[in-house]
């Protein structure tokens, strides 16, 4: 148990870093942090079902410029943590509802870091002016710090969350399973409306058109 | 310079590590310049490198897969000996159309489009298949990207334009939009119907209420509230009637 916590721990850590500040390579999308954190505790296809609906909150999310976004990666660490080992459905909602806590405990955590980096280069806009090498790796690796700081906490918060919510379930189960249809339902409205925006009004709309028609055609196929 | 090529290469990696209001990824750009301005006569110690890092360091926003080509550029603009205000006009320029470049390239195109292919994957195939499917698709772009802005910026420098309107660009940028619409608008349905296989008949027709409900309130009625808020507050609402229940 406290193995598997720390692996968790660990891979909630380096999500949360991959999210802006190291590499971007999308462990933080969470159909991955999901799907890894659900192997971790032992439920891979409860990981990979919540990591799919906070996928389709995420398809809402443009990363340009200084937007503030939800940090969902961390919010799939959670739910794969809270949802792993119930059965059916029942696991889903409840997870899905901790993973969306998190992710907004994540966002203000990004507010957080940022402006404290703000204060850092503030105070060093002399050296930084200087074009001081050392000041600059220092300040990155500063910025490094309170970020990898950022995701512990908000890591360590959604595990503690999920083993709470394991412990003292908050609903009965036709909750959960009320739950888990309003949150998978509000997810593909969530995807949708993602996509739509994605494509604009012009011809990308057509072609999103498209592709609703024939995964729709690929459900009855198959 | 092929170490320090990929000394700047790595550290584009790190292009966002202390984002700040003021200077946005301004330290970011210098740090991954700083191997790529070593060799500026005089070398570290000279007036030269001294004033390519202060311009390194101020105000700059980019893509951060892009910005390895303004890292490139504008290190390749000091290697020229441009006047330090030809260098910061450089830096301005490159801003804009890198940023939407990028934008559109990584995250309204290549981003969603590998996300709607691992998540048919996910639904049809396996969870696993799935992730490796996203990862190996949007890395193989992604890497390939950031190894190509870095050596394209180095190699240009300050005629740095011609590289942005080249054919490759271009045609990615028009194939790429309609792939993330098309396969977004695919994964749709399929996830659905995975994701609800447990579901009876009319289980199923209530998940897609909710959907549309979803869809009328954050697209038409209050697009500013968010998905993740409405997400919240749909679970919150969910949570009391489940407790009365």
């Amino acid at each position: 148990m406290i193995e598997t916590l720390a692996w968790l721990f660990l891979w909630g850590t380096v999500v949360g870093l991959d999210l802006v500040s190291v590499g971007q390579v999308m462990i933080a999308r969470p159909l991955v942090a999901g799907t890894v954190a659900g192997a971790i505790a032992g439920d891979p296809i409860s990981g990979a079902t919540v990591g799919a609906v906070l996928e389709l909150f995420a398809l809402d999310v443009l990363p340009v410029g200084a937007v503030r976004y939800p940090d969902y990666g961390l919010g799939a660490v959670a739910a794969a943590a809270t949802a792993a080992g119930a059965p059916g459905a029942l696991g889903t909602g409840v997870g899905v509802c901790v993973g969306l806590a998190v992710a907004y405990l994540g966002e203000l955590g990004i507010r957080a870091v940022r402006g404290l980096n703000t204060a850092d280069v503030r105070y060093r806009r002399a050296a930084l002016d200087a074009g001081d090498a050392a000041v600059v790796r220092g300040t990155q690796l500063r910025g490094l710090m309170r970020d990898t700081l950022r995701s512990a906490v908000v890591t360590a918060l959604g595990l503690a969350i999920a083993a709470l919510v394991y412990r003292w379930p908050p609903v009965t189960v036709r909750g959960a399973v009320l739950i888990t249809i309003v949150l998978i339902g509000a997810a593909l409205g969530a995807g949708a409306t993602g996509g739509m925006r994605l494509s604009g009004r012009g011809v990308h709309l057509r072609w999103f058109a498209a592709g609703v028609l024939a995964g729709v055609a690929w459900v009855f196929v198959t | 310079m092929n170490s320090r090529f990929a000394s700047a290469l790595l550290r584009t990696l790190l292009f966002q590590a202390s984002w700040s209001y003021d200077r946005m990824v301004g330290v970011g750009m210098a740090h991954a310049s700083e191997p790529l301005l070593r060799d500026l006569p005089g070398g570290r110690e000279g007036t030269r490198y001294r004033e390519a890092m202060h311009r390194a360091t101020q105000f700059f926003n980019t893509h951060p897969y892009m910005g390895g080509m303004a890292v490139g550029a504008v290190a390749r603009a000091e290697h020229q000996g441009l006047p330090g205000d030809q260098v910061r006009r450089l830096r301005h320029a490159l801003i804009g159309p890198l940023g939407s470049v990028g934008d559109k390239l990584m995250w309204a195109g290549v981003l969603p489009a590998a996300v709607g292919v691992g998540l048919v994957v996910m639904a049809t195939v396996s969870p696993l298949a799935g992730v490796v499917t996203f990862l190996v698709a949007y890395n193989v772009v992604h890497l390939t990207i950031r190894w190509w802005a870095l050596r394209a910026g180095w190699r240009s420098g300050p005629a740095i334009a011609q590289e942005l309107t080249a054919g490759t660009i271009q045609r990615g940028l028009r194939v790429v939009g309609p792939l993330a619409a098309a396969a977004v608008g695919f994964a749709l349905p399929v996830v659905a119907d995975w994701l609800a296989e447990d579901f009876q008949a009319r289980t199923r027709l209530s998940i897609g209420v909710v959907a549309a409900l979803a869809i009328v309130f954050s697209r038409w009625i209050v697009p500013t509230f968010g998905t993740l808020r409405f997400g919240l507050a749909a679970a919150a609402l969910a949570l009391v009637v489940g407790w009365l229940r």
